[in-house]
């Protein structure tokens, strides 16, 4: 009986385990910005941020040594994020940045989403460097009801077709006791 | 051929089984819907609609044949043709309405009542129900007279539902002789065709079937008439 509670605990955790991942292999998409100083930025994101999951963008430096002062990162309509700093490290490996999955409460498509490095010129801040990515704000359902409309769908193929092949075969079975058919002809009964 | 109907029948199972792999299996949740995984009935709710359409098409046809030349052979044709554009339609229209509450929620009964694809396509099923009902009676003259001009009213039902989605209210998603219909991914695709495939050979299979009871069914009757 003491099994239950472990398992039930076990069970509780396991469905709040996040399957979120952090790692470049995870991300989906990449784009990468050339710069003339011959210091590229890769970016990898995912097109589809999921509402209810982290959604992260990771970012490192290809070659060169400019870096902007500060990225920013922002939705139109959205959340936005900073980071500073960069021209005080000689050259960063990696770094990535995350949005709340609740950022989002509600499913929208083609969004935009602003990617700025800024830098200190003689004006104050200026974007010199400034790129859009596409993203998709996805609304996951429930997948336990979505499973069972699913199923429920499917059952429905299933049953008419063989319902309908039971039907058709009873009514056949009925004929050709009546009046003696067999599938290669007519013949008379004994 | 010997077993051709019954080989329909056998190739129709197995490219059902077939899209089942593809379709619940192989591809993943599909993504920008809200239900990802009801969108699977998609690979077997179209193929449904189409033979319905491809169903009552025969009724229509069926229909103006004997209206022609008083073909048996017509008339027996669509008799049979509109059960199972019945059989098929039931499965488009009960699969749609389960992908329909997962996809877009709200009110079922509403949703047929003001998308305007729903509403004819659920007229044109019912339609072809008082046709059916309407042939359970003694077959006289005038009642396959009058079937085959019920039957062709599915000349206006038909292609009505059909472009209801692109010319009328509707939310219903519009693929098949679109943009949409090239950019489909290609496993997707491979699925839906498969499944289209499957139910065409299923359908056949349950047509010749059909038609040969509708055969025996009459060669009985003749006999009792003779007998009487």
């Amino acid at each position: 009986m003491k099994l239950y509670p472990y398992l039930l605990v076990i069970l509780l955790l396991a469905s709040n385990t996040s399957a979120e991942c952090r790692d470049i292999e995870c991300m989906p998409d990449e784009y990468r910005a050339e710069f003339h100083s011959g210091s590229d930025w890769i970016f990898y994101y995912d097109s589809i941020f999921t509402i209810g999951s982290n959604w992260y963008i990771i970012f490192e430096r290809d070659g060169g040594v400019q870096n902007p002062e500060t990225i920013t990162f922002s939705f139109v309509d959205g959340p936005n994020k900073k980071i500073t700093g960069f021209d005080e490290a000689p050259k960063p490996d990696n770094s990535s940045i995350s949005f709340s999955g609740s950022s989002f409460i509600k499913e929208s498509f083609h969004n935009v989403f602003y990617i700025n490095f800024t830098s200190t010129g003689d004006q104050g801040q200026e974007v010199f460097w400034s790129y859009e990515l596409e993203i998709q704000i996805n609304e996951d359902p429930s997948p336990a009801n979505d499973l069972v409309y699913l199923w429920g769908g499917m059952s429905v193929f299933w049953l008419s077709i063989g319902l309908y092949v039971l039907y058709i075969s009873n009514k056949f079975r009925e004929l050709s006791d009546k009046i003696g058919v067999e599938d290669n002809g007519i013949r008379k009964k004994n | 051929m010997k077993y051709a109907r019954e080989s329909c029948g056998v190739i129709g199972f197995i490219l059902v089984l077939v899209t089942h792999y593809i379709g619940l299996i192989q591809t993943g949740p599909a993504k920008f819907f809200t239900a990802p995984n009801a969108q699977k009935l998609f690979y077997f709710h179209v193929p449904s609609g189409l033979i319905t359409y491809l169903a009552f098409m025969m009724v229509v046809g069926g229909s103006a044949l004997y209206l022609y030349n008083k073909s048996d052979y017509a008339d027996r044709l669509s008799k049979c043709s509109a059960e199972l554009g019945l059989v098929f339609g039931f499965m488009s229209l009960a699969s749609g309405t389960f992908w329909m509450k997962a996809e877009w929620g709200g009110d079922i009964f509403s949703r047929f009542m003001t998308d305007m694809r729903l509403a004819t396509t659920l007229a044109m099923w019912i339609l072809y129900i008082a046709y059916v009902v309407y042939r359970r009676q003694p077959e006289t003259f005038a009642v396959k007279k009058n079937a085959a001009i019920l039957g062709l009213s599915g000349m206006v039902m038909v292609p009505l539902s059909y472009l209801s989605s692109r010319f009328l209210r509707s939310h219903h998603p519009v693929i098949v002789g679109t943009e949409d219909q090239g950019s489909l991914d290609s496993s997707l695709r491979f699925g839906l065709y498969m499944g289209l495939f499957g139910f065409l050979f299923l359908y056949i299979f349950l047509f010749n079937t059909r038609m040969k009871i509708e055969e025996m069914e009459r060669i009985h009757l003749k006999a009792k008439m003779e007998k009487i």
